[in-house]
Order: C-alpha cells, then structure tokens, then sequence
C-alpha cells in the first residue's frame, strides 16, 4: 500500500494537512508518538484541575461579519467548535518606562485613551486601517499565487521595511509605537527586525478577526480535528514514532519499532531542524543551509497554577498580565539573556471561561522567555532545584507586579521547562516559536520564496513552518501547504 | 529588478553563505535525545530488607544504548516492563533511593511480596545481580513541592507505601529540601519494618526527619500499638501543614476523617493512588475484541480481571505505565460496552469521548475496545 501522503506528527499543522487531503480524497496516514492528537494543544489533569497547555486564544477566527481563516476552514470541513470572544482585557506594565495600562472594552476606547496619553496616536492610528486592510489583502492575493501586485501600492510600498521604521513613517507616536507592539516582544522579534507585513497583518487579524477561546478544553479540540480527519477517511497511528525517512518518487518511513510505511508525499509537522538532524537519510544541502542561517527563538518556563480561590477573591480582573522589563522589544529582549528577569505574562482563563476550573477555583498560568543559551549551565544535578527556584521567583514577580497573593492559594503545580517541550514536542532547544522572524527570514520572506525553495516529495507544516507560530499559523499552514500540493497535483495531469 | 525580486535575492544570498552540514544540536536538544520511553538497565545489588521485601539497585546497561539515566524527584515512580512465561507486562514502583543516586546513574527500588502476585513474586524469587530489566521514564506527580507546600511536612505510609517517604528522608537529610518531614509509618510487626536500620539511624542523629512506627499487629517497647489515630498524629500538627499519604485506600480513609478534625484544607492533601483492587459480586465471562492499527482480536475476559491484564495474558502489548488510573498512557477508546473503571484520574472530556483507562478497568458487558498500536 502506498499512500499519497504521510504525515509525521498530530500537532495542529498535522491535522490541517491531513484534513485537506483527506477533504481531496487523499489517502493519508497520520503517524504520531503519543497516544493522543494536539500536540502541544494538549491537557493534563492534577488533582481536581484540568489545564489547558497551549492553546487560550485562536486567532484569525473572527465572528460572522468578520470571518477569519480559521473559521472559514472549520466551515469547509464541517467541524463544529464551540467559541467564546475573547475581549479587550489586558493589563501591561513596563517596568523602565514606569508604564502601566489596561487596554480594556472596545478598539475605540483604547484608542482614545492611547490619544490622551500619547496626542496623535487617533488620528495616526485611524489612518493605518486601511493600510493594514490592503497588506491583508495583498497576502491573500499572493497566497492564491497572483503575482502582480500593482493593486496594492501601500504593500510594495512597505515590504522591504521594518516594523518600527514604517510606523514611524506613519507617523505614529514613539510610545504608542511600542504599545502597538508589545505582542511581538512576546514572540522575541524586536519592532526592528520585524517586517512590517507580518506585523500589519497580524494587527489587521487582532483587530478584525478576533481571537476566540475554544470553549472545550485543548484535548477534545485536538480530537474532534482527529475526529473529522478519521470521517473523511484518513488514518492516524498513535504510540507510532519516526525514525527514519527516505525520501524518493515512493518515500518510506520507518518507526522505532521498525515497521515501515511508504507514500508519494510526506508531510512533517516537527521543525526542519528536527527532521533534517533525527529523520531525514537523504542529503539536503540546501535545507541544511536554510537552517543553519535561522535564528531558533526563544524557548521559556510555564508554571500552571491551581489556586484554590475564585479569580474575584483573589483579585484577578485581567484576562491576560504583561510585565515588561522596558515597553521597547528591542532592549527588553536583550534582557532575556539571564535567567532571572523581569518579563512574565500571566493568563486567567476563568476570566472568558467560568468552566475553566471547578467552582471558586482559579487557573493562573505565567509564563517567561529565556534567549537562546540562557539555560546552558543548568545540569542534571541542579534541574529541579533551579526549575523550583524559577518558579517561585516568577510567582513572587507577578504578586509584586500586580498587588495580588498567589502563592499561599497553590493547590496543584506543575512548572514546564525548555526540556518538558523539547520531551513532548521535540521543538528545537525547546523553543515555543520556531525561528524568529528577523530580517530575511520573516513570514512574508518565507511566502515569497516558498516555490523556490520547495523539497521534491517534502514538506513541512505546523509552528516552525512558513506562517511561524500559533495555532492559527499551524492550522493554516497545513491547508496552504497542502493547497499548493493538490495545485501541483492538479497541473501535472492537465 | 523590483523589491520583491530583491528580496528573494537577499534571502537566498544568506541562505547559500551558511554551512551545508547538518544544522548542530543544543545542550537542551542533546540531553533529551538521550531521553527514552525505555532505558535499558542491570540489576547491580540486590538487598534483602525483611523476609518478604527486597532493594534492588539498578544501573545503566552498557551493553546497551542507554547511556544515562535522568533525574528525578522523591515520590516518583519508574515502570519495569517484564515478559514472565511469556506474558508481556508491567509494574511501577516509587524509586526509594535518593535522587542524589541517580547522579552516578543507579536507581533503587523496593519491591514487597504480594501473595499471588505475578511480578513481585518473580521478582524476588527468579531475579539476580546481572539480571537485565527494562524500565520507563521516572513518571508521577506525588510528593512534596517547595513552592506549592508548607514547610511542616506529615508522611503517612502504609506498608510498602513507605519507599517515596525514604526518597524524600535521604534527599531532606542531603539537603535537597528546606523542611521538617514527619513519617507515621504503619506496619503489622516489627519484623515488616522496611530500611529499620536506617531509620534508628535517622531518628538518633536528626531532627528535621523523624519516624513514627506504630506496628498493628503486636506491642513492643518504642513503638506505637495500633492504627494511626487523632492522638497519635496531634503532636505533629502545626499551623501549616501539608500532608502526604501513600498507602492502601483503607488508611485514606481514616486519616481523611482524622485531618477533617483538624480543619486541615483540601489544598494542603495528596495522595499517591495505591494499587486497586476490585472484586465484582459475581465473575462472568464476555467477550473483548481489540482493534489494532493492523489486526483485531476477541478474546474472552473476565469480570474480576482489568482489560490490560487480560491483554496481557493474550500476549497482547497494550501501552502501560502506572497500572493505577492516574497518567493516562494506557487510555483507549471503548468502541462497545460498559465497563466500571476503578479510581481512574481521567479528563472529563476525555470520558465523554468514551476513552477509558484499561488498567483499571473492568468488563460489564462484551467490549470492543480501539487500541492505538
């Protein structure tokens, strides 16, 4: 039996693969290490608390008068996920700046209050819109592989430009430049080495497109994904990890336990990293160069709480918490380079979710980034203890941060390291967001050169493919990337 | 040429000025790499610690690919994998040693004899220094957390359910740990003392561990009479406390109604789920037919018998780890049937989507059960 395509891994970008092929009538089998889909969109149980390991907001899903990608795929497989809107509700402190704000209820309210802080900052903003709107809609054309682009003057205006440049070309005040971009100090790129292209596209979907919080926990998403994927006649094998790939006209993966499967395709929803240094036998020059160019991003520690007070009682208004050392990316990042720092992001799921945990209980879930060889002196001997430490700093630092008390309401803990992600996802370093995107390797980049750097017989889907991060990247890439597989498909048989 | 073309071209110049080698690992990529679901390792010692209980320390196979062993933390467990007459299974014990061991690659388990039983009967009978065993990851989320639990720390052990509590008694007494640890410690005699020695020793020379026997079965100088009671423990009961059990259910039960009295909040409770045993008003005989990725086979099963141990007797390599309900690596989807789980820790939406755990689950009717191998 050959199959047209094998897909290694049952992370979200695996299982948006799989569903369009197997949508297209594809045969496809899904081999997957664990015993259950997700990925990292996973969850764990500790005593009477369920938690959610990845997966609070799902971007570009937008509502019916705004659909987004995400949405609009669910739609075309039949897949019925129960959303809730995620409001405005997010308090950000930075430290240097002596900066601290919520950036709460509609756009219009926090863009008037980005006015009275910083004078400019409306009318400036209002002027962007349809800026943004356009580069969307420009992305959309690309992807649907149009390649004029004279339609879209302010995209080939601002392609070649960085974040922060092309916002200081439109005039946007200095800090509220830096507000606009805190989101990214959280994915490790500075406004300076980010394109500005993904940065508007990204702020188009934060704005127009809605993230949503999917009302079931991040398991049953993951398997009704799976779900659909078996109705629509794919195959998934789960406790089934890859060993080897052997990529020609009929390629052939073979499983640690050694059994062995062959397909047309195959489809990798680990890094490229990943697969060129553990699975792939063929020689790949030009992907080893691709990588050994990248920058892999920064990997960080999670601490999941159980606290056993109601998100009232212990005065957690705020969906989500930032802590910033300084509200610029640039040098905030460079202080990531320690282990102790003073960047942390908190989120209360009960805030949009009152089932997030039994009653009068809360979840509090913190987070903090390290760069790359931040943890390169911990071994063996000191990793529980320095994991433990961490933690409890990190914790101190939110109650100090945001007036509040945690750590004497912690029922059930459990603190993830760069190894527990590396362990469960093989994410490079145990980073959480594949390479960054800096310079010549942003996503636009990426898209622009896609064809020209395609693999004969494979290709790569999920967090550290073409779109980068986040759910909605994995999902879409899996049906982008799988899109262009059918056009290939397609055009050879005409 | 246009910017898009010149951005491609940038792009490509990078690209092709790098190494063609395979991209390296990092510390953190290479230090898992080395991480396995099975470490393959060799019965070192083997130490008799009454008539019915052994130590066995267990260190790396160099015959083998195992080339480490990873740390852990006290109250974990590891999960020996064992083909006795031919029948595939499993067994986990909570590692007695201290973490420190782990360091030099050894591990230590303690292994009591439970009548009838399969494993622990071979175990001490038929296993011998040299003897290779197979073994899991060290897994489990009992024991004590310094950020999660009070610095007054109270063990209530039962039986074999002592081993985690020498774990965390070595790893205080090295200095791992900040904190006060009270073991109450429950056995029938005194000859069923598990590490006696070692904890004379202990109780003489220190005084953040103490350990409190009290034996059920006979009265002897130094030693508590009786079951664990309210007196017994009031002493010990700070204002903060955290409490830590591992044992048969039977001693939940009464320290839960002993801690109630002391208002001692849920928060500060946790348990090690202890084997499970089951016995159903009448045993009858159904059918279970496995789905496999590549194959399916009915066999007959039992009532008083989990779904994995009748697996197991057909030779079946169903996926297990902790045998007791809690981590979830055996789940699998009931296609057909009913079963009653036993003490299953599983997700809610897990079990709405009909996955249950076969380790402690029971037939009730004839099963068709998907199992993802």
């Amino acid at each position: 039996m050959v199959y047209d395509a094998i897909i290694v891994g049952a992370g979200i970008g695996g299982l948006s693969a799989g569903l369009n092929l197997a949508f297209n009538n594809k045969k496809v089998l899904i081999l997957e290490k664990n015993g259950l889909p997700g990925g990292v969109v996973t969850t764990f149980k500790r005593g009477r608390f369920e938690f959610d390991a990845s997966l609070y907001d799902l971007m570009d899903y937008g509502s019916v008068e705004h659909i987004g990608s995400i949405k609009r795929l669910f739609k075309k497989y039949n897949l019925d996920i129960d959303t809730s809107p995620i409001p405005y509700n997010v308090r950000i402190k930075a430290l240097d700046n002596q900066f601290e704000e919520v950036i709460k209820g509609e756009i219009d309210d926090w863009v008037l209050r980005l006015e009275e802080l910083y004078r400019g900052s409306m009318s400036t903003f209002r002027n962007m819109l349809p800026i943004l709107k356009e580069i969307d809609e420009a992305l959309k054309a690309i992807k649907k592989g149009k390649k004029s682009l004279e339609d879209y003057p302010n995209f080939m205006k601002y392609i070649d430009m960085n974040a922060y440049d092309a916002l200081v070309d439109l005039n946007i005040p200095t800090n509220t430049i830096h507000i606009l971009g805190y989101f990214w100090i959280e994915i490790g790129s500075p406004l300076n080495k980010l394109s500005f292209i993904d940065f508007a596209e990204c702020l188009y979907k934060l704005i127009f497109k809605r993230p949503v919080a999917v009302k079931e926990k991040n398991t049953s998403f993951a398997l009704k994904l799976a779900k659909r994927f078996v109705e629509l006649g794919g195959k998934i094998y789960y406790h089934s990890c890859v060993k080897n790939i052997k990529l020609d006209n009929t390629s052939e993966v073979t499983l640690t336990n050694g059994k062995t499967y062959k397909a047309k395709e195959i489809i990798c929803n680990t890094s490229e990293r990943y697969a060129l240094k553990n699975l792939i036998e063929n020689e790949l020059a030009f992907a080893n160069q691709k990588e050994n160019a990248r920058t892999i991003s920064m990997n960080g520690l999670v601490i999941y709480l159980g606290l056993n007070k109601s998100y009232q009682d212990l005065k957690l208004y705020n969906y989500r918490y930032y802590e910033f050392q300084n509200l610029n990316s640039a040098i905030n990042i460079k202080s990531m380079n320690k282990l102790y720092h003073h960047t942390i992001e908190g989120i209360v799921p009960n805030i949009i979710n009152e089932n997030a945990s039994p009653k009068n209980t809360t979840i509090l879930v913190l987070k903090t980034w390290y760069n790359m060889d931040a943890w390169k002196n911990i071994d063996k001997k000191n990793y529980y203890q320095t994991k433990n430490e961490l933690a409890q700093s990190l914790i101190h630092e939110f109650e100090e941060a945001f007036h509040v008390d945690i750590e004497e309401y912690i029922e059930e803990i459990e603190i993830a390291s760069p190894y527990t992600f590396k362990k469960h996802t093989n994410w490079d370093n145990g980073c959480f967001f594949g390479n960054m995107r800096l310079g010549y390797d942003n996503s636009i980049n990426r898209l622009l050169s896609y064809q020209d750097e395609l693999i004969p017989h494979l290709s790569f889907v999920g967090a550290s493919s073409v779109f980068g991060s986040g759910v909605d990247n994995a999902f879409y890439s899996g049906y982008y990337v799988t899109e262009k597989l059918l056009e290939e498909k397609r055009s050879n048989y005409e | 040429m246009n910017k898009i073309e010149k951005l491609k071209k940038e792009r490509k110049d990078i690209i092709d000025s790098a190494s063609k080698k395979i991209p390296k690992n990092t510390l953190i990529d290479e230090v898992i790499l080395n991480n396995h679901n099975i470490y393959h390792t060799i019965i070192s010692s083997i130490k008799e610690e009454t008539n019915d209980t052994k130590t066995f320390t267990l260190t790396i196979d160099k015959e083998s690919n195992t080339t480490m062993l990873p740390p852990f933390i006290p109250g974990q467990y590891i999960t020996l994998y064992l083909t006795i007459s031919d029948i595939p299974t499993s067994r986990a014990y909570s590692l007695s040693s201290s973490p420190n061991l782990s360091l030099k690659n050894e591990y230590e388990i303690t292994v009591k004899r439970v009548e009838g039983g399969l494993v622990s009967n071979y175990m001490l009978d038929e296993l011998k220094v040299g003897d290779k065993l197979d073994i899991s990851n060290p897994s489990g989320n009992f024991g004590y957390n310094p950020v999660r639990d009070e610095k007054n720390v109270v063990a209530i052990a039962g039986g074999s359910g002592i081993t985690p509590f020498m774990s965390l008694a070595r790893a205080i007494l090295e200095g791992m740990y900040d904190c006060n640890l009270t073991v109450f410690y429950s056995v029938k005699t005194y000859d069923d003392i598990i590490f006696r020695k070692e904890i004379e020793e202990i109780n003489k020379k220190n005084k953040n561990v103490c350990f409190i026997i009290t034996l059920t079965r006979e009265e002897k100088d130094g030693f508590l009479h009786g079951h664990l009671n309210k007196e017994m423990i009031e002493p010990y009961i700070k204002e903060f406390n955290t409490i830590l059990m591992c044992g048969p259910k039977s001693i939940y039960k009464t320290m839960n109604e002993i801690l109630n009295e002391f208002n001692i909040p849920r928060k500060s409770v946790h348990y090690e789920n202890f084997a499970v045993t089951y016995e159903p008003d009448e045993i009858k005989t159904y059918e279970l037919k496995v789905i496999m990725n590549e194959s399916t086979v009915t066999i007959p099963c039992k009532s008083n018998e989990t779904l994995l141990v009748t697996m197991e007797k057909n030779k079946i390599k169903a996926p297990s780890l902790c045998r007791v309900g809690e981590c979830g690596y055996c789940r699998s989807k009931l296609l057909v049937g009913k079963v009653k789980m036993i003490g299953a820790s599983i997700e809610r939406s897990l079990e709405d989507d009909g996955y249950i755990h076969p380790c402690v689950s029971y037939p009730d009717s004839d099963i068709t059960l998907k199992l993802d191998i």
